[in-house]
């Protein structure tokens, strides 16, 4: 009777079932199968066209020993952390500047500080690689002008990192500015006139009140930095190309590298569920942390 | 919900100049003449003759502004045809997938029906898993489906996304159930209350969430990488990332520049296009997030 009664009830919604069947569709062919067949792949050496050879966990100990592999990660995760720090805080200063009521021109500096958002990451990495270039490079010129020595920016391997990180923090930092900044602004401000009243200063408001109220929306922001920032790719491949030697070169465009230039489609496939496996234990201690926080963040979600 | 959270603290009447404001205007200008000061300087060097100086701060404005280095790139790449497909790939794929997810996010704001609780979980999982995790299987596909060197390849897999539904159905919540109902006293289905009540409401948050897919489709890098092969199908973006070396020859920065302004200048037209709907659509999501 009771699973009659849920079948009755799934019929019944079966128009509503209908709405939301293309995203599970669309995830089954383009998201879970190939996410399977990733992993058999895993277990084998292929270059995609002969045979395949089943390698047991061959490729998994390649990839342990494989040092080009953990240079790529020691760059992606110089490239997280100072993605997360530059642009998250970045981002919060200035969401925190527009927000001042008394602000003229706020909509003005808006626009212009999202800017940097709305370009293509192709084409700003060719600007920026012209003006980190070594010989013709704005950079160099004012490093000239200031009698400083010139650097061969895009050229060695103790700088490379730098233009790329540089490109990406500019690119990303308005887009997470406009999430806090929208965040502030569903601040309730009784909050802020209460804690005047109790005779509360800046520095307390703000550890107080902005900080824990914005405080999921800090955790959201840093989840999704954290996941875009270990798939950088565009930026290494058009500035670098991972290079010079691999000092600058990332998880996935090594990943391309080995799937899609040297054809070994089963190594590539585990560089990129070594990937996978970083990313989710990334995401599980931050939720884990977000729990043991416990009620303090639920409350500032209002 | 949108107006009510607007800032409450009154503006008040004159500018005062207090030191800390002016501090706060100058980091402000400071900032954002960083961040338009790389397209200004793109522009710049792309009106450049090739033999004037690209260095120093000082030659900012070209001496001779020429467009012939536009003239160069369009020589070099079939710059048309790349700029047709990208746009054909990147609106596409923004009208189907606002679409798309307006409606599940719809379905998920506005029903109760059974497993909607672990559904919803998995979406917001699939958000966790990055999509290179399948990336040579992807590959196989299309290739087995015979999608490479099609636009389908480009628009299918992201038709309909996890962040589009989920923020569709913060927005999509606040609408009126008893609006739906008496819709449905007047006999109208459930799609038309999507089609003919909902989305006229919602257009703000299909509007800045369009603004976000086309972004984000426009500068697809990867999928067009591997999946476009020769140079009339490539994207845009496929086709300006080869130009420092094209024809095994290494181009000049302004010819460089000129595919560069090409690849930026539409995405910011549609952005100041659409920006007005950003802020208040965006504010919504974040507000219930």
């Amino acid at each position: 009777m009771a699973r009659n009664g849920l079948l009755h009830r799934i019929w019944n919604n079966r128009i509503v079932y209908l709405f939301i069947s293309p995203f599970y569709i669309l995830f089954l062919i383009f998201g879970l199968f190939p996410i399977l067949w990733s992993f058999y792949l895993t277990f084998h050496e292929w270059n995609g066209l002969s045979p395949m050879t089943p390698v047991g966990l061959g490729n998994y100990a390649a990839l342990l020993r494989d040092t080009t592999f953990h240079e790529a990660l020691a760059n992606t995760t110089i490239y997280w952390i100072v993605d997360i720090v530059f642009t998250l805080s970045l981002a919060l200063i200035l969401a925190s500047l527009l927000h001042n009521a008394w602000l003229r021109g706020g909509k003005a500096f808006k626009i212009t500080l999202f800017l940097p958002y709305v370009t293509a990451t192709v084409a700003v990495g060719l600007v920026f690689n012209m003006i980190f270039d070594f010989n013709s490079g704005l950079i160099n010129s004012i490093l000239k002008d200031l009698s400083l020595t010139p650097q061969p920016w895009l050229n060695s391997t103790g700088l490379s990192k730098i233009p790329v990180m540089v490109l990406n923090v500019w690119r990303v930092t308005p887009w997470y500015m406009l999430i806090i900044f929208s965040g502030l602004q569903a601040i309730n401000p009784e909050f802020y006139e209460a804690a005047t009243v109790d005779g509360a200063n800046a520095f307390h408001k703000l550890f107080y009140i902005t900080i824990p109220s914005l405080a999921p929306i800090l955790f959201f922001c840093f989840l999704t930095e954290t996941i875009d920032s270990f798939r950088i790719f565009t930026e290494p491949f058009v500035m670098t190309s991972g290079g010079p030697g691999s000092s600058s070169l990332s998880i996935v465009l090594y990943l391309y590298r080995s799937g899609f230039q040297i054809f070994k489609m089963g190594y590539a496939s585990t560089i990129a569920y070594a990937l996978t496996f970083i990313l989710l234990i990334i995401a599980a201690a931050q939720i884990f942390f977000l729990r043991k926080q416990g009620s303090g963040l639920a409350e500032g979600s209002q | 919900m949108t107006s009510t959270l607007a800032p409450t603290q009154e503006r008040r009447p004159g500018p005062r100049l207090q030191p800390g404001r002016l501090l706060i205007y100058a980091v402000l200008i400071a900032w954002c003449a960083l961040s338009i000061f790389p397209l200004l300087w793109m522009v710049g060097t792309s009106l450049k003759p090739i033999t004037e100086p690209i260095g120093g701060l000082n030659s900012m404005i070209p001496n001779a502004p020429t467009l012939s280095n536009y003239v160069k790139v369009s020589t070099l790449l079939p710059l048309a045809r790349n700029t047709l497909n990208s746009v054909i790939v990147a609106t596409t794929s923004t009208l189907i997938t606002v679409f798309l997810c307006a409606l599940a996010g719809f379905a998920f704001a506005k029903y109760e029906f059974p497993g909607k609780t672990w559904l919803f979980f998995l979406l917001i999982g699939t958000m966790l898993i990055p999509p290179e995790a399948g990336l040579v299987p992807t590959f196989l596909i299309m290739r087995k489906l015979g999608w490479i060197n099609t636009y389908w390849s480009l628009i299918i897999p992201r038709a309909a996304t996890a962040i589009g539904i989920f923020y569709m159905r913060q927005y999509i919540t606040s609408f009126p159930t008893e609006v739906m109902e008496q819709a449905r006293l007047d006999g109208c289905g459930e799609f038309r209350i999507f089609w003919n009540l909902v989305l006229p409401v919602v257009t703000p948050a299909l509007a800045a969430w369009a603004t976000l897919a086309f972004i984000a489709r426009w500068n697809d890098f990867m999928y067009p990488l591997l999946f476009m092969t020769t140079k009339t199908m490539y994207t845009l973006m496929v086709s300006i990332s080869k130009l420092p070396v094209s024809e095994s020859l290494s181009t000049p920065w302004p010819v460089i520049m000129a595919g560069s302004v090409i690849a930026v200048f539409p995405l910011i037209m549609i952005y100041l296009v659409l920006q007005r709907f950003q802020v208040t659509g965006l504010q919504v999501g974040a507000v219930k997030g």
